[in-house]
């Protein structure tokens, strides 16, 4: 039997496809503008891999921003939940999960079970999220995924103030006129992003294994200053992006069993 | 007129006929409201934060409208122009409403009257005065209840209040119109409590949100006309059932009329609100005001001194907050709390930092939302608050 947990993020979307409480497939694919279209696309894509097709999911249960978008799922569920159920298959001793993703950041509070405890989210504001590093890196001419290797070059990172995405970019182009390098301003850039995320997170608190989830855990730039906020070690998935939509595909698995 | 109800099978759809009744008298006000002010009836606008006694306004032969409106982004973007940017989101988008010129009752009022909290409401007075040519009358709610001197401050502002009704109407407030007045708002206020507490059942009655529309109705009709919905309501709901869900405890500054985001939310995944304390946009009502003895300085005590629970900035008496929220929780049986404020309401938002902490301790789940009346913060508004009914 398959089911599916699909996570349709602000910036991509996310599709698990799950047999027997394992893997079978995943995939992951800018969200775009219609999101029906990317819903079906993304889990078709997953599915094909395995030479499977949509009729023959059991149960869906989507995930993420746009969660009531998606046509053929059977239930909807917070990517919060889902997040923390997912790190759990993978990675059962996380106590926190930071997850930064393309709109929003979270800090997930989780209990033995993989059950939520407590969390803490963004607001509308952009800082500390994908979006943050995206305008960034258009800022400063590079590409996305050059960010966090440059990041972690420099030892004396500058110091960026304001971490409103509007405002950081401001302060970056007169950092930028005042000669200062590329290394020190994209460190700074991680550096606010992190504390940022920290801060906000610190109404929760912090207890090992802190994971690290979401497309921005990739960026190696902001394990490191998420380490140092935290002072803790944290994990990262081997495919971070996707632990809300197995999560989802988890809880969808757990719905036949309350049939 | 709202007739009581008869029926007793069906108790759901007769609570929804008084509802209904209520808001059909609520839409006539207005009209209503226009022919009393052609025969000279004078209307007297006021910020609905508990501190303004509407017993002194009736007596007074004046009507009594709490300007309550909040929940749209159109009037943040408005008071734009009058008001700068970080002030408490309710209080900035007063000005708004009248600006936009579409909320009738912010444009037929003879005078605006704003007992001052906190800088943010004294900002609703500022606006009124600066852009207005409406008369706005003011006075200064201290933050401490414990206090004589506090006491005869706020006391001092209801003489002068008294004053300026009459000057208003020219007609004098005597003791025998403002003991029937009591009597009326006491009535009100104890029947609002009892159904409130009809919500201490396992399938509360009444629905979180439609409780809040009583308040806020309360605030536009005739104070005779609520009494007799109230009371035809708190028979109807006798023995009636509502659904079973998850409960939560909403609390924060402001809960205007027209923001029921929070609890359509709540609404659409099967959990409500079974209690709430809101500094503007409720009537206190777990206190009565005495009805012997010096009667002014009887409604500084029912709404100063004895004021339960004690708003968010009343600083001395903080634990005796939290205390009474602590007993609500109990008493109601709420499964989660949400902290629910304006943006920019400073105190609010401190408060909201240090009540997440004593209810993390209680086991309570809580979460904390700031508003800022904007389309934008739907999305993860939601994500937030379905999150906390998931995980409970």
């Amino acid at each position: 039997m398959l089911f599916a947990g699909i996570d349709i993020g602000a910036a991509t979307a996310k599709v698990v496809i799950l047999r027997d409480g394992k893997i079978l497939s995943y995939a992951i694919i800018p969200t775009g503008f219609d999101v029906i279209n990317t819903a079906n696309e993304v889990t078709r894509l997953a599915l094909e891999k395995v030479d499977h097709s949509i009729d023959e999911l059991e149960f869906v249960i989507s995930t993420g921003y746009a969660r009531s978008a998606v046509p053929f799922a059977n239930k909807t569920l917070t990517e919060i939940l889902c997040h923390a159920k997912g790190v759990h298959l993978l990675l059962p001793r996380a106590r926190t999960i930071i997850d930064i993703g393309g709109q929003d950041s979270k800090v997930i509070r989780v209990g033995e079970s993989g059950n939520v405890i407590n969390f803490n989210m963004n607001d509308k504001c952009a800082a500390g999220t994908g979006r943050f590093f995206e305008v960034m890196a258009v800022v400063l001419g590079l590409d996305i995924s050059e960010m966090g290797p440059i990041a972690l070059k420099s030892s004396n990172p500058c110091q960026i103030s304001s971490t409103c995405t509007v405002f950081a970019e401001t302060e970056v182009v007169s950092l930028r006129a005042q000669g200062r390098s590329r290394e020190d301003l994209i460190s700074g850039i991680h550096k606010a992003a992190a504390s940022r995320v920290v801060t906000m997170g610190k109404t929760v608190g912090y207890e090992k294994e802190v994971v690290l989830t979401g497309g921005v855990a990739k960026n190696m730039g902001v394990k490191k200053f998420l380490e140092d906020e935290i002072k803790m070690e944290t994990v990262i998935p081997e495919e971070p992006q996707i632990m809300g939509a197995l999560g989802a595909a988890l809880f969808a698995q757990a719905e036949l069993g309350k049939k | 007129m709202l007739k009581p109800s008869l029926a007793k099978n069906n108790f759901r759809e007769e609570v929804m006929k008084t509802m209904k009744d209520l808001s059909t008298s609520l839409e006539g006000r207005v009209s209503e409201l226009r022919e009393l002010k052609k025969e000279g009836k004078k209307i007297v606008g006021y910020v609905p934060g508990g501190f303004m006694p509407e017993e002194l306004v009736w007596a007074s032969g004046a009507i009594p409208v709490g300007l309550n409106r909040g929940g749209d982004p159109s009037a943040v973007l408005k008071s734009a122009e009058y008001l700068p940017r970080f002030i408490d989101t309710f209080s900035r988008s007063q000005i708004g409403y009248w600006a936009m010129g579409e909320e009738p009752l912010y444009q037929m009022v003879d005078l605006v009257v704003v007992p001052c909290t906190d800088r943010n409401i004294g900002v609703i007075a500022d606006g009124w005065e600066m852009w207005t040519e409406t008369k706005v009358f003011k006075f200064g709610v201290p933050h401490n209840n414990k206090s004589d001197h506090a006491f005869k401050y706020y006391l001092d502002g209801l003489h002068l209040l008294k004053e300026a009704l009459e000057k208003l109407t020219g007609s004098t407030i005597t003791d025998d119109k403002l003991r029937k007045e009591i009597d009326v708002l006491n009535r009100m206020r104890l029947l609002l409590r009892q159904i409130s507490e009809m919500r201490k059942s396992e399938r509360p009655p009444i629905s979180g949100k439609d409780y809040i529309k009583l308040h806020h109705a309360s605030f536009r009709t005739d104070r005779d006309i609520m009494v007799t919905s109230l009371e035809s309501m708190f028979q109807e709901l006798k023995g009636n059932e509502g659904r079973k869900g998850p409960r939560i405890l909403l609390i924060g500054s402001s809960i205007a009329e027209g923001d029921y985001k929070v609890h359509n939310i709540l609404e659409a995944i099967g959990a409500d609100v079974v209690i709430e304390d809101f500094s503007e946009g409720m009537r206190p009502y777990w206190q009565e005001v005495e009805n012997n003895g010096d009667l002014v300085e009887a409604l500084a005590d029912g709404y100063f001194r004895k004021r339960t629970p004690p708003p968010a900035f009343f600083r001395p008496a903080t634990e005796e907050r939290v205390a009474f929220f602590l007993r609500l929780a109990k008493e109601f049986r709420v499964d989660g709390i949400i902290w629910y404020s304006m943006m920019y309401r400073d105190s609010y938002d401190i408060a909201g930092i240090y009540f997440r902490r004593i209810a993390e301790k209680e086991g309570l789940p809580f979460i904390k939302i700031m508003s800022d009346y904007d389309t934008a913060e739907t999305g993860p508004l939601r994500t937030r608050i379905e999150a906390l009914i998931e995980s409970l």
